[in-house]
Protein backbone atom coordinates (compact mmCIF):
# COMPACT_ATOMS: atom_id res chain seq x y z
CA UNK A 1 0.00 0.00 0.00
CA UNK A 2 1.33 3.45 -0.89
CA UNK A 3 2.24 5.78 1.98
CA UNK A 4 -0.17 8.68 2.36
CA UNK A 5 1.32 11.94 1.18
CA UNK A 6 2.57 14.38 3.82
CA UNK A 7 1.00 17.81 4.22
CA UNK A 8 4.09 19.34 2.58
CA UNK A 9 3.74 17.09 -0.49
CA UNK A 10 0.03 17.87 -0.80
CA UNK A 11 0.72 21.60 -0.48
CA UNK A 12 3.37 21.38 -3.22
CA UNK A 13 0.85 19.69 -5.52
CA UNK A 14 -1.72 22.41 -4.88
CA UNK A 15 0.77 25.23 -5.40
CA UNK A 16 2.46 23.80 -8.52
CA UNK A 17 -0.40 22.06 -10.33
CA UNK A 18 -3.50 23.55 -8.65
CA UNK A 19 -4.32 19.94 -7.69
CA UNK A 20 -7.85 20.07 -6.27
CA UNK A 21 -7.72 16.48 -5.01
CA UNK A 22 -4.64 17.33 -2.95
CA UNK A 23 -6.37 20.36 -1.43
CA UNK A 24 -9.46 18.28 -0.72
CA UNK A 25 -7.27 15.83 1.21
CA UNK A 26 -5.77 18.70 3.24
CA UNK A 27 -9.26 19.95 4.13
CA UNK A 28 -10.38 16.45 5.09
CA UNK A 29 -7.32 16.02 7.35
CA UNK A 30 -7.63 19.32 9.19
CA UNK A 31 -11.35 20.09 9.17
CA UNK A 32 -12.02 18.52 12.56
CA UNK A 33 -9.29 20.47 14.38
CA UNK A 34 -10.17 23.78 12.71
CA UNK A 35 -13.93 23.41 13.24
CA UNK A 36 -13.49 22.32 16.86
CA UNK A 37 -11.18 25.27 17.55
CA UNK A 38 -13.70 27.67 16.04
CA UNK A 39 -16.54 26.11 18.00
CA UNK A 40 -14.56 26.90 21.14
CA UNK A 41 -13.71 30.42 19.99
CA UNK A 42 -17.33 31.17 19.10
CA UNK A 43 -18.46 29.79 22.48
CA UNK A 44 -20.37 26.90 20.94
CA UNK A 45 -22.00 28.63 17.95
CA UNK A 46 -21.66 25.68 15.56
CA UNK A 47 -23.18 27.35 12.50
CA UNK A 48 -20.93 30.39 12.81
CA UNK A 49 -17.93 28.15 13.53
CA UNK A 50 -18.53 26.15 10.33
CA UNK A 51 -18.96 29.34 8.26
CA UNK A 52 -15.67 30.64 9.64
CA UNK A 53 -14.01 27.26 9.05
CA UNK A 54 -15.09 27.38 5.42
CA UNK A 55 -13.72 30.92 5.15
CA UNK A 56 -10.49 29.70 6.77
CA UNK A 57 -9.93 27.02 4.13
CA UNK A 58 -10.84 29.41 1.30
CA UNK A 59 -8.24 31.89 2.59
CA UNK A 60 -5.73 29.06 3.04
CA UNK A 61 -6.26 28.01 -0.59
CA UNK A 62 -5.78 31.55 -1.85
CA UNK A 63 -2.66 32.16 0.25
CA UNK A 64 -1.07 28.72 0.11
CA UNK A 65 1.83 30.09 -1.95
CA UNK A 66 2.80 32.32 0.97
CA UNK A 67 2.98 29.37 3.42
CA UNK A 68 6.70 29.07 4.17
CA UNK A 69 6.64 25.74 6.05
CA UNK A 70 8.39 27.41 9.01
CA UNK A 71 5.49 26.39 11.21
CA UNK A 72 3.23 23.34 11.06
CA UNK A 73 0.42 23.59 8.54
CA UNK A 74 -2.10 23.16 11.37
CA UNK A 75 -0.59 26.14 13.24
CA UNK A 76 -0.86 28.23 10.08
CA UNK A 77 -4.52 27.19 9.75
CA UNK A 78 -5.18 28.09 13.41
CA UNK A 79 -3.76 31.53 12.71
CA UNK A 80 -6.05 32.07 9.73
CA UNK A 81 -9.02 30.72 11.70
CA UNK A 82 -8.28 32.98 14.67
CA UNK A 83 -7.93 36.03 12.40
CA UNK A 84 -11.23 35.15 10.72
CA UNK A 85 -12.85 34.84 14.14
CA UNK A 86 -11.49 38.20 15.34
CA UNK A 87 -12.56 39.93 12.12
CA UNK A 88 -16.05 38.50 12.44
CA UNK A 89 -16.23 39.34 16.15
CA UNK A 90 -15.31 42.95 15.43
CA UNK A 91 -18.12 43.08 12.85
CA UNK A 92 -20.65 41.61 15.24
CA UNK A 93 -19.33 43.15 18.43
CA UNK A 94 -22.36 45.21 19.39
CA UNK A 95 -25.08 42.70 18.62
CA UNK A 96 -23.27 39.45 19.40
CA UNK A 97 -20.93 40.10 22.31
CA UNK A 98 -23.10 42.63 24.14
CA UNK A 99 -26.23 40.48 24.11
CA UNK A 100 -24.48 37.19 24.56
CA UNK A 101 -22.34 38.31 27.48
CA UNK A 102 -25.40 39.57 29.27
CA UNK A 103 -27.41 36.43 28.61
CA UNK A 104 -24.62 34.09 29.48
CA UNK A 105 -23.67 35.97 32.62
CA UNK A 106 -27.29 35.81 33.84
CA UNK A 107 -27.56 32.12 32.92
CA UNK A 108 -24.29 31.44 34.60
CA UNK A 109 -25.25 33.18 37.82
CA UNK A 110 -28.44 31.13 38.00
CA UNK A 111 -27.01 27.77 37.10
CA UNK A 112 -23.33 27.66 37.98
CA UNK A 113 -23.64 26.87 41.65
CA UNK A 114 -26.10 24.03 41.43
CA UNK A 115 -24.57 22.46 38.28
CA UNK A 116 -21.11 22.41 39.77
CA UNK A 117 -22.31 21.01 43.08
CA UNK A 118 -24.23 18.26 41.30
CA UNK A 119 -21.31 17.56 38.98
CA UNK A 120 -18.97 16.60 41.78
CA UNK A 121 -21.03 13.58 42.71
CA UNK A 122 -22.19 12.87 39.16
CA UNK A 123 -20.78 9.91 37.20
CA UNK A 124 -21.16 11.98 34.00
CA UNK A 125 -18.69 14.49 35.42
CA UNK A 126 -16.94 14.90 32.05
CA UNK A 127 -20.10 16.05 30.29
CA UNK A 128 -20.94 18.45 33.13
CA UNK A 129 -17.43 19.88 33.04
CA UNK A 130 -17.78 20.51 29.32
CA UNK A 131 -21.05 22.37 29.81
CA UNK A 132 -19.68 24.44 32.68
CA UNK A 133 -16.44 25.09 30.83
CA UNK A 134 -18.35 26.23 27.72
CA UNK A 135 -20.30 28.70 29.82
CA UNK A 136 -17.23 29.89 31.67
CA UNK A 137 -15.22 30.33 28.45
CA UNK A 138 -18.08 32.31 26.94
CA UNK A 139 -17.66 35.12 29.47
CA UNK A 140 -13.97 35.59 28.67
CA UNK A 141 -12.93 38.31 26.26
CA UNK A 142 -12.23 37.13 22.69
CA UNK A 143 -8.48 37.53 23.20
CA UNK A 144 -8.47 35.65 26.53
CA UNK A 145 -10.57 32.82 25.10
CA UNK A 146 -8.33 32.61 22.03
CA UNK A 147 -5.22 32.36 24.24
CA UNK A 148 -6.77 29.57 26.34
CA UNK A 149 -7.96 27.67 23.25
CA UNK A 150 -4.57 27.85 21.54
CA UNK A 151 -2.48 26.99 24.61
CA UNK A 152 -4.70 24.32 26.15
CA UNK A 153 -7.05 22.93 23.54
CA UNK A 154 -4.64 23.10 20.61
CA UNK A 155 -1.67 22.36 22.89
CA UNK A 156 0.51 25.15 21.46
CA UNK A 157 3.46 26.62 23.33
CA UNK A 158 3.34 30.29 24.30
CA UNK A 159 5.64 31.06 21.37
CA UNK A 160 3.40 29.28 18.88
CA UNK A 161 0.29 30.87 20.40
CA UNK A 162 1.91 34.30 20.06
CA UNK A 163 2.44 33.62 16.36
CA UNK A 164 -1.13 32.40 15.90
CA UNK A 165 -2.58 35.35 17.85
CA UNK A 166 -0.18 37.81 16.25
CA UNK A 167 0.88 39.36 19.56
CA UNK A 168 3.91 39.31 21.91
CA UNK A 169 4.47 36.29 24.17
CA UNK A 170 3.98 38.51 27.23
CA UNK A 171 0.50 39.41 26.02
CA UNK A 172 -0.37 35.72 25.62
CA UNK A 173 0.75 35.06 29.19
CA UNK A 174 -1.26 38.01 30.48
CA UNK A 175 -4.38 36.83 28.64
CA UNK A 176 -3.97 33.36 30.13
CA UNK A 177 -3.50 34.67 33.67
CA UNK A 178 -6.55 36.93 33.41
CA UNK A 179 -8.61 34.18 31.80
CA UNK A 180 -7.69 31.73 34.55
CA UNK A 181 -8.58 34.26 37.24
CA UNK A 182 -12.03 34.68 35.65
CA UNK A 183 -12.43 30.93 35.21
CA UNK A 184 -11.51 30.40 38.84
CA UNK A 185 -14.41 32.61 39.89
CA UNK A 186 -16.82 31.08 37.36
CA UNK A 187 -15.90 27.48 38.13
CA UNK A 188 -15.67 27.92 41.90
CA UNK A 189 -18.01 24.97 42.37
CA UNK A 190 -15.40 22.67 40.86
CA UNK A 191 -12.69 23.64 43.35
CA UNK A 192 -11.64 20.57 45.33
CA UNK A 193 -12.67 20.82 49.01
CA UNK B 1 9.82 26.33 24.92
CA UNK B 2 7.27 27.54 27.41
CA UNK B 3 3.82 26.08 27.69
CA UNK B 4 0.74 27.02 29.67
CA UNK B 5 2.10 25.29 32.76
CA UNK B 6 4.92 27.79 33.13
CA UNK B 7 2.59 30.73 33.60
CA UNK B 8 0.52 29.06 36.30
CA UNK B 9 0.44 31.03 39.54
CA UNK B 10 0.23 29.16 42.83
CA UNK B 11 -3.26 28.14 43.82
CA UNK B 12 -4.53 27.87 40.24
CA UNK B 13 -3.68 24.18 39.89
CA UNK B 14 -7.27 23.00 39.99
CA UNK B 15 -8.28 25.46 37.23
CA UNK B 16 -5.32 24.25 35.23
CA UNK B 17 -6.34 20.63 35.79
CA UNK B 18 -9.91 21.38 34.70
CA UNK B 19 -8.64 23.11 31.56
CA UNK B 20 -6.36 20.17 30.79
CA UNK B 21 -9.16 17.65 31.31
CA UNK B 22 -11.44 19.68 29.03
CA UNK B 23 -8.66 20.05 26.46
CA UNK B 24 -8.00 16.29 26.45
CA UNK B 25 -11.66 15.66 25.70
CA UNK B 26 -11.53 18.35 23.02
CA UNK B 27 -8.49 16.79 21.32
CA UNK B 28 -9.76 13.23 21.53
CA UNK B 29 -13.07 14.10 19.89
CA UNK B 30 -13.18 13.96 16.10
CA UNK B 31 -15.79 15.91 14.15
CA UNK B 32 -17.20 13.91 11.25
CA UNK B 33 -16.80 15.64 7.92
CA UNK B 34 -20.57 15.57 7.18
CA UNK B 35 -20.08 17.12 3.74
CA UNK B 36 -17.89 19.97 5.02
CA UNK B 37 -15.01 19.20 2.63
CA UNK B 38 -17.43 19.00 -0.32
CA UNK B 39 -18.86 22.42 0.58
CA UNK B 40 -15.37 23.96 0.74
CA UNK B 41 -14.38 22.40 -2.59
CA UNK B 42 -17.60 23.61 -4.23
CA UNK B 43 -16.92 27.15 -3.04
CA UNK B 44 -13.39 27.30 -4.50
CA UNK B 45 -12.94 29.47 -7.58
CA UNK B 46 -13.10 27.58 -10.88
CA UNK B 47 -9.68 26.32 -12.03
CA UNK B 48 -7.94 28.74 -14.35
CA UNK B 49 -8.00 27.06 -17.77
CA UNK B 50 -6.52 28.61 -20.88
CA UNK B 51 -8.99 29.05 -23.76
CA UNK B 52 -8.65 26.37 -26.47
CA UNK B 53 -7.77 28.89 -29.15
CA UNK B 54 -4.80 30.30 -27.21
CA UNK B 55 -2.14 27.77 -28.32
CA UNK B 56 -2.88 27.84 -32.08
CA UNK B 57 -3.19 31.63 -31.92
CA UNK B 58 0.24 31.91 -30.26
CA UNK B 59 1.82 29.54 -32.81
CA UNK B 60 0.29 31.55 -35.67
CA UNK B 61 1.58 34.80 -34.16
CA UNK B 62 5.15 33.46 -33.85
CA UNK B 63 5.03 32.04 -37.37
CA UNK B 64 3.70 35.36 -38.67
CA UNK B 65 6.45 37.24 -36.87
CA UNK B 66 9.09 34.90 -38.36
CA UNK B 67 7.76 35.26 -41.90
CA UNK B 68 7.48 39.04 -41.41
CA UNK B 69 11.15 39.29 -40.38
CA UNK B 70 12.21 37.06 -43.29
CA UNK B 71 10.30 39.26 -45.75
CA UNK B 72 11.50 42.54 -44.23
CA UNK B 73 15.17 41.51 -44.06
CA UNK B 74 15.68 38.91 -46.83
CA UNK B 75 19.45 39.41 -47.11
CA UNK B 76 20.09 39.07 -43.39
CA UNK B 77 18.01 35.91 -43.09
CA UNK B 78 19.83 34.26 -46.04
CA UNK B 79 23.21 35.32 -44.58
CA UNK B 80 22.35 33.90 -41.17
CA UNK B 81 21.11 30.63 -42.74
CA UNK B 82 24.33 30.34 -44.78
CA UNK B 83 26.48 30.97 -41.70
CA UNK B 84 24.62 28.34 -39.68
CA UNK B 85 24.99 25.79 -42.50
CA UNK B 86 28.69 26.60 -42.86
CA UNK B 87 29.32 26.14 -39.14
CA UNK B 88 27.40 22.86 -39.04
CA UNK B 89 29.00 21.41 -42.17
CA UNK B 90 32.44 22.59 -41.07
CA UNK B 91 32.31 20.37 -37.98
CA UNK B 92 34.03 17.03 -38.12
CA UNK B 93 31.48 14.54 -36.94
CA UNK B 94 32.58 11.09 -35.74
CA UNK B 95 30.40 8.02 -35.28
CA UNK B 96 31.02 8.19 -31.54
CA UNK B 97 29.70 11.75 -31.27
CA UNK B 98 26.61 10.81 -33.34
CA UNK B 99 26.04 7.89 -30.95
CA UNK B 100 26.47 10.11 -27.90
CA UNK B 101 24.06 12.67 -29.34
CA UNK B 102 21.45 9.99 -30.01
CA UNK B 103 21.92 8.63 -26.48
CA UNK B 104 21.44 12.07 -24.92
CA UNK B 105 18.34 12.79 -27.04
CA UNK B 106 16.89 9.36 -26.18
CA UNK B 107 17.52 9.79 -22.45
CA UNK B 108 15.96 13.27 -22.48
CA UNK B 109 12.87 11.98 -24.32
CA UNK B 110 12.57 9.05 -21.89
CA UNK B 111 12.83 11.35 -18.82
CA UNK B 112 10.30 13.81 -20.24
CA UNK B 113 7.83 10.98 -20.96
CA UNK B 114 8.27 9.53 -17.45
CA UNK B 115 7.69 12.95 -15.85
CA UNK B 116 4.62 13.59 -17.99
CA UNK B 117 3.14 10.19 -17.06
CA UNK B 118 3.82 10.83 -13.36
CA UNK B 119 2.05 14.18 -13.47
CA UNK B 120 -1.02 12.59 -15.07
CA UNK B 121 -1.35 10.00 -12.25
Amino acid sequence: MAHPLTDAQLIARVVVHDDRNAFSELVRRHQSAVRTTLRRLTAGNHALADDLAQETFMLAYRNLKSFRQEARFSTWLYRIATNAFFADARKRKEELLGDRDGELAAEEDDAAGETAEAARADPTRGASLRIDMDRALAVLSDAERAAIVQCYHNDLSHEEAAVVLNCPIGTVKTHILRAKAKLKARLAGWEPQ
Amino acid sequence: MSGPLQSRPDGDDWVDDLLRADAREHRDGYLDDDGFTARVMAALPAPATLPAWRKPALAALWAGAGIGIALALPGTVVDVAHEILRVILGQRVSLASIGTGLLVVGASAWTAAALALRRND
